[in-house]
């Protein structure tokens, strides 16, 4: 504290200097027009620049908020568009599937049975065995719902089981995953006298009422062709990154329980 | 010392008269803007310690910023010469000179003395407050003219002051 006076005594002189001429200069840039406009541009200058930093830093910062903002929009706008599709064709009930917005929470990809957990639960009207998609292709299937969380069996999961489509002529074979690798799963049940090419390209069959119809799942790697047997199969490329998976939307069947009454009469 | 302060606010009075009434009326030009009543400061003792000098550069620059309607030009460049104006004397004298001498007057120091420190100053104070008027680099070329031209005048004017002065600070 002394020594803070010591050194203010001595550049008293120098402080009080600086402080007349900032008084001086404060008073020319407010009182004449020339000077106070030229200063005020300069300072605009400075000050945009600044702000453009902050700016930078606060949309980094706030990015996951405008990623959850995006998600909701999509699954608007993916809803609008089932609904709009549905009244084009007049055949298919209007506004059959509805789609909510989730979060990945959890997820693994290299276990036998792989799962994910989503942040929506039974109180967003999350139920079992509604389908789950993403922007890239098909995730998988609820199995287990509390309030706020729901686990999904994902497709890397060997009690997965979905129908598929082939684009090309319309076939209908089952998607299954044979614990190898994450980017690959197994077509099965393919009637041996398809002629089937690599890069063929699969859909979701819409026979489940899990799955909206025309879903993109994924291409076909390899073709296995035994000519011996009924059924062939295929390996596929999953169109899903499982391991870069953040935003999904599951998928709300309207008519599912009419559906599945229908089913069991017998 | 009561002797000293009667001359100096009597200068002070002085000065700011003839600036305003005579000089900031004179229309000599675009470039030559005569300024006198930095004499005020020049003429302050030796022993003037500098936060004085200041102090009495920014009343008497304010003063005439005041009735110029220019809030801190001539102020901002007075400070500025009058915080230099030890400085400047370091410069332009020898310690032995000025022992036994009060201020640094034409009576005092002789004007083979006076016209150097006088013109140093001036240009200190007149660049300082063409630049504060310009408030641009681009126009260096015409704040230098300006200047030059104002340096040269308003020397001319401090020393016919002075010698119209002289006979009467003459004992």
């Amino acid at each position: 504290m002394y020594n803070l006076l010591v050194l203010l005594k001595k550049y008293s002189t120098t402080i009080l200097f600086v402080l007349l001429e900032l008084l001086c200069f404060l008073l020319i840039v407010n009182s004449l027009p020339f000077q106070n406009r030229k200063m005020v541009s300069v300072s605009n200058r400075i000050a945009g620049r600044w702000y453009r930093i902050v700016s930078n830093c606060s949309d980094y910062l706030h990015l996951k908020t405008q990623n959850d903002m995006l998600a909701e929009h999509n699954a608007m706008l993916m809803n609008q568009l089932e609904n709009l599709s549905a009244t084009t064709d007049s055949l298919i009930i209007n506004d059959m599937y509805t789609f909510v917005p989730a979060h990945v929470i959890k997820n693994t990809i290299y276990e036998t049975n792989n799962y994910i957990v989503i942040d929506k639960g039974e109180i967003d009207g999350i139920e079992p065995d509604m389908g789950v998609i993403c922007d890239n292709g098909v995730v998988g299937k609820v199995v287990n719902v509390s309030n706020h969380f729901a686990s999904i069996m994902s497709l890397l999961n060997s009690y997965s089981i979905v129908s598929c489509r082939f684009i090309d002529n319309q076939y209908v074979a089952n998607v299954v995953w044979d614990n190898m690798n994450y980017r690959y799963g197994k077509v099965k049940d393919i009637p041996s006298h398809l002629i089937i090419n690599k890069g063929d390209t699969l859909v979701t069959s819409g026979y489940s009422s899990m799955f909206p119809p025309d879903i993109i799942m994924g291409t076909i790697e390899e073709y296995d062709y035994d000519e011996n047997e009924m059924f062939s199969s295929a390996k596929m490329k999953f169109s899903t990154n499982f391991s870069t998976l953040r935003h999904v939307y599951v998928v709300k069947n309207n008519y599912k329980s009419e559906i599945d009454s229908l089913c069991v009469t017998h | 010392m009561r002797n000293t302060l009667i001359r100096n606010i009597l200068l002070f009075l002085g000065l700011t008269f003839l600036q305003v009434m005579i000089f900031d009326n004179l229309r000599l030009g675009n470039f030559i803007h005569p300024y006198v009543y930095v004499l005020f400061v020049m003429l302050l003792p030796f022993d003037t310690p500098r936060w004085k000098l200041i102090i009495n550069g920014f009343l008497i620059g304010m003063t005439i910023d005041i009735f110029n309607g220019t809030p801190g030009l001539n102020a901002a460049s007075t400070v500025l010469m009058a915080y230099l104006r030890p400085n400047i004397i370091n410069l332009t004298t020898r310690k032995s000179d000025i022992d036994g001498k009060t201020a640094p007057s034409v009576s005092e120091m002789g004007m083979k003395w006076f016209l150097p420190y006088c013109i140093l100053l001036l240009i200190i104070h007149n660049f300082t407050l063409f630049m504060l008027e310009a408030f641009s680099f681009h126009l260096i070329g015409l704040v230098l003219l300006e200047t030059l031209m104002s340096v040269i005048f308003s020397s001319i004017v401090i020393v016919l002051i002075i010698l119209i002065f002289k006979p009467i600070k003459n004992k």
